[in-house]
């Protein structure tokens, strides 16, 4: 066999190989609904790749069996009960076992108790917020932090356009609508990132509309809720307190908030703890002085058409007070 | 066709060639010999004369067909136009009591004096020769081609000009600016001209008196960074304006800390709002909290009292001068600046009615000058 020989079927064998990854993977389930979902992947897959098989023989039979199982499989009883009965109760039967396998996943919006969390698809980020009943708001921006071990209930909202909140290695997919309260249930089974991604196309930069599901322990979380739910800490040095002096008077405070300061815009992420968050500008960039920076003055390079002018306005220094600021907002 | 043409066709086209490329060779040797004399001093032969204008004028009428002038009687319009006039049209085309200058009388062609012999051309002919200049004839072309709304404040006035003698020409384009007389030693030993001196004035007043037109921003007690980086971005032509782009450039050394201290420490005037429009609820809240559900963030978070000084303050300025700034963002010009990067998208999410709401707000508010804080 010469090398050109055995070479053709490469190109098509590797890029099969992308679908390897652990992450994004609804193969790789890391929850119990994620899990459920991948047993009803496989038995479909199974399922089909039986029917499948039998379909082939049944053609090869057609074409080259002997003459009694030619006319078997010619006859009328053949295509009613092979063609007609048997895909109508194999598919109502699959259907059924699918709405049960899932049910659990399809939350019951008026069981209280349980951890709730509000995520609003919004183009291009996603506003998560965690209802605290009497005690104050807490928002973040593009990273759920979960519970290990603990069903979450999802409330799915969108702010604007349609965009699908979908983290494959925890479970389904689900729309978010405008007008609309959408309801999904989700649990991590171990610590870890888990990477979602918008799955809806929602316009511009939408392929950068992705989120990270951070599962931590059960004291962690509630280290970390607890600090959520504090106002931001005041700038230890000089150089952060002119960077709140900037922050203010550029007018960040118009679209974003910092909790305990002026700053109470809605329209872009909370800041209050941008500095305990893991990236910036929507995962677009691991969180850093220098990337905080960066996203304030090329914002648009980064992740472009995202709805942040770039602040160009800002001297070097100027520009490097702020990002000192807000990577300290821990 | 006969047979017997057929045959003689490829003979013509042969002798089309030759003579084609006999002509092109005696035209190559013509200007390669220097026969032609190319003196502005001694004219065109009447024939060539004619058959010049002739062809310009028909290239321009065609070339015009495409426009349509908008309203051009809204005296902010004619003031602004006036005024740009003086400082860079008056010189070739003169002006009620400003003759054309000798220098400019002497080009080839030498440029009609408008202001007693001005062509019929109508108001979108003029607007295409003021866009674009012509050819040959030293007429540039706008500065800032994007800038039609100048140009047309400049066929604004060019219609009324017909009708002005000396002193309304002087009204109209020096409003209320008092050019006092330069000593001898001043005209003797300072290098800009007296017109120039008084160029920033004669749009944005100086002293206690602010501009003759809506259309132009108030300076007086605006932060002197955001005065600075205006004229800076006028100068490099990242904002574009084929008025201020050559006042700006012009600027040179410490001109521009100076002018902008200048304006920055001038008391605000009250000029009353000329839109008629009466500041709405809606105004007030487009300032004040912005409307987050369509992503538009709150004007006083930049443009109040506590804004950067990079920012201009927004108080008692023209309602017209904002909406056109507005507009020009939305149409996606000027957007390369630093401020203009910022106010492009926001712009963008404005409505027409959002626009006047907002700009009738702010225009309707006692201003408060920037250097009251620190």
């Amino acid at each position: 066999m010469t090398a050109r020989q055995s070479c053709w079927y490469l190109p098509v064998a590797t890029s099969l190989l992308g679908g390897c990854g652990w992450h994004q993977s609804v193969l790789n389930p890391e929850g119990q609904e994620a899990l459920r979902l991948a047993q009803l992947a496989w038995l479909l897959f199974g399922f089909g790749a039986a029917v499948l098989a039998i379909v082939i023989l049944a053609a090869v039979a057609a074409v080259r069996g002997p003459e009694p199982v030619r006319a078997v499989l010619a006859s009328a009883r053949m295509v009613v009960w092979a063609g007609i009965f048997f895909p109508a109760v194999a598919l109502t039967g699959l259907l059924g076992y699918g709405v049960w396998v899932t049910r659990a996943s399809i939350a019951d919006p008026g069981d209280g108790g349980q951890l709730r969390i509000v995520v609003t698809g919004e183009q291009w980020w996603w506003r998560v917020h965690y209802p605290q009943g009497a005690g104050p708001a807490i928002e973040t921006a593009n990273e759920i932090r979960i519970p290990v071990g603990r069903s979450i209930q999802f409330e799915l909202r969108s702010a604007d356009v349609i965009h699908s909140f979908w983290v494959p290695n925890l479970g389904g997919k689900v729309d978010m609508i405008p007008g609309r309260t959408t309801f999904l249930r989700l649990g991590a089974d171990r610590e870890g990132v888990f990477r979602g991604q918008c799955a809806e196309y929602c316009g511009g930069p939408h392929a950068l509309m992705a989120l990270e599901v951070i599962a931590m322990d059960s004291a962690a979380f509630d280290g970390w809720l607890q600090n959520q739910t504090r106002l931001a800490s005041d700038p230890g040095s000089a150089i952060a307190r002119r960077g709140r002096e900037l922050f203010l008077g550029a007018g960040c405070g118009a679209c974003h908030t910092v909790r305990g300061t002026a700053a109470g815009g809605t329209i872009g992420p909370d800041l209050t703890h941008l500095g305990a968050r893991r990236s910036v500008g929507v995962d677009t960039a691991a969180l850093s002085e220098a990337s905080i920076a960066r996203f304030i003055r090329e914002g648009q390079h980064i992740k472009p058409g995202n709805r942040m002018p770039p602040f160009r306005i800002f001297a070097p220094d100027d520009l490097h007070a702020v990002a000192t600021y807000l990577a300290a907002l821990r | 066709m006969s047979k017997q043409a057929t045959r003689r066709l490829p003979r013509i086209a042969a002798w089309l060639v030759s003579g084609a490329a006999g002509l092109a060779v005696a035209l190559f040797v013509f200007a390669w010999s220097g026969i032609y004399n190319v003196a502005a001093s001694s004219g065109h032969w009447a024939a060539i004369d004619w058959f010049l204008a002739f062809g310009m004028r028909n290239s321009v009428s065609l070339r015009a067909k495409a426009i349509t002038a908008p309203k051009l009687d809204d005296p902010n319009l004619i003031r602004l136009g006036a005024a740009h006039f003086h400082g860079g049209c008056a010189f070739c085309h003169g002006a009620p009591g400003i003759p054309v200058s000798p220098i400019a009388r002497h080009m080839l062609p030498s440029p009609p004096d408008l202001a007693t012999s001005m062509r019929p051309w109508t108001d979108e002919e003029l607007f295409w020769i003021v866009k674009h200049g012509i050819k040959y004839t030293g007429m540039p072309g706008w500065v800032a081609l994007e800038r039609a709304d100048e140009i047309w404040a400049v066929i604004a006035f060019l219609k009324r000009l017909p009708e002005l003698d000396a002193k309304s020409y002087r009204a109209l384009a020096l409003g209320d600016v008092e050019l006092a007389g330069q000593s001898g030693q001043a005209l003797a030993t300072v290098e800009s001209n007296p017109q120039g001196a008084g160029a920033c004035a004669r749009c944005h007043g100086a002293e206690s008196s602010g501009p003759t037109s809506a259309l132009v921003p108030i300076l007086h007690g605006q932060p002197p960074e955001f005065l600075m980086a205006a004229l800076r971005e006028y100068a490099d032509g990242s904002r574009s304006s084929g008025i201020m782009q050559p006042l700006a450039a012009d600027l040179g050394g410490q001109d521009v800390e100076r002018l902008a201290a200048y304006y920055a420490n001038l008391v605000p005037k009250r000029t009353p709002s000329t839109t008629g429009t009466r500041p709405s609820e809606r105004g007030r809240a487009l300032a004040r909290e912005g409307d987050p559900a369509n992503a538009i963030p709150a004007c006083d978070a930049c443009h109040g009292r506590d804004g950067l000084a990079r920012y201009p303050r927004l108080a008692g300025q023209n309602a017209a001068y904002m909406a056109g700034q507005l507009r020009l963002w939305a149409a996606g010009h000027h957007a390369s600046t630093g401020g203009g990067a910022i106010m492009a998208p926001i712009a963008r999410r404005l409505s027409e009615p959002d626009i006047e709401a907002v700009t009738a707000y702010f225009a309707a508010l006692a201003s408060e000058p920037a250097g009251a804080k620190p």
